[in-house]
């Protein structure tokens, strides 16, 4: 996968990797305590489907590779490939 | 090496100090209001320089044998605060969430004690100016008669162990970008994303069992 986020799996962050994995090309693994989040293609993240409250929204990402966030705001985080 | 050598051997806040140019103020707010008992006081003649005044140095008990306490000189004129507070003031140019970074925070252990303290300043002249919901924790806050913010915390949930290394990779990745010319938020997210894969395999394995 060219695109991995990871994100700590603490309870908050854990409707934000279920969205993540709806959305179409994206998988879903773990490494250690972290979700990994990959993808061959741009990812969008929709924010209001996560439900995530403005500090958890904006303190999900644990980590980038391969990736650069190019949005993150209230409605959305895209990651497209570096 | 003593036997001491590779232990974390201190025990919270004895105390934190700050001045204030408003005792009776300080009194009201902290004791009066909040219920915070005075719990030590020194009376004492100005010492060392020519130029030190008399003061007072009193304590509040803020729980758990931790004190905040405040310096109050004899004589000595108030700074005049247009943002800040008596002790650190600022231009207009400067943002407030820069001035509201320094701050105390006190623990609490539940939301009813939360909701307790948020109803005693609401009831006062210092009432709650924002109550948040952050990552992991609630907070209310206002500010003090001195101009410090304060704020009253309570945990939404317990610390998690993989939140522990999380914030180590964090303060790892941090440390390793920062001295880059222009280093921002994306070098960090990459080279924690480094660390991550680096070691977070092995803190899981390390973590069955305990």
């Amino acid at each position: 996968m060219t695109h991995r986020l990871f994100m700590l799996d603490v309870p908050e962050n854990t409707s934000i990797a279920a969205v993540a994995e709806e959305v179409p090309g994206v998988e879903v693994d773990r490494i250690g305590p972290y979700f990994v989040i990959a993808s061959e293609e741009p990812v969008v993240i929709d924010r209001r489907a996560t439900g995530a409250r403005h500090a958890v929204w904006y303190s999900c990402i644990g980590g980038l590779d391969g990736c650069r966030i190019v949005q993150w705001d209230k409605d959305a985080l895209r990651l497209e490939r570096r | 090496m003593s036997s001491l050598s590779d232990q974390h051997l201190v025990r919270g806040v004895d105390h934190a100090a700050f001045p204030t140019f408003d005792p009776s103020g300080t009194v009201r707010f902290y004791r009066d209001t909040l219920g915070f008992p005075v719990v030590h006081s020194i009376c004492a003649a100005g010492w060392g320089p020519d130029d030190h005044p008399d003061f007072i140095h009193f304590f509040f008990d803020i729980g758990n044998d931790d004190r905040v306490a405040f310096f109050y000189y004899f004589g000595l004129p108030a700074p005049e605060v247009s943002k800040g507070d008596v002790y650190a003031q600022f231009g207009d140019e400067t943002p407030e969430w820069f001035v509201r970074s320094r701050h105390l925070a006190i623990h609490v252990d539940s939301e009813d004690h939360l909701l307790e303290y948020r109803r005693r300043l609401d009831a006062s002249q210092w009432p709650v100016e924002m109550q948040i919901q952050h990552e992991t924790i609630e907070s209310i806050y206002t500010h003090d008669p001195n101009g410090y913010m304060v704020e009253i915390t309570r945990a939404l949930r317990p610390v998690t162990p993989q939140e522990d290394l999380d914030a180590n990779l964090t303060i790892d990745a941090l440390v390793d970008i920062v001295q880059r010319p222009g280093a921002g938020m994306d070098d960090l997210l990459v080279r924690k994303a480094e660390l991550i894969v680096e070691r977070a395999e092995a803190w899981q394995e390390g973590q069955v069992g305990r």
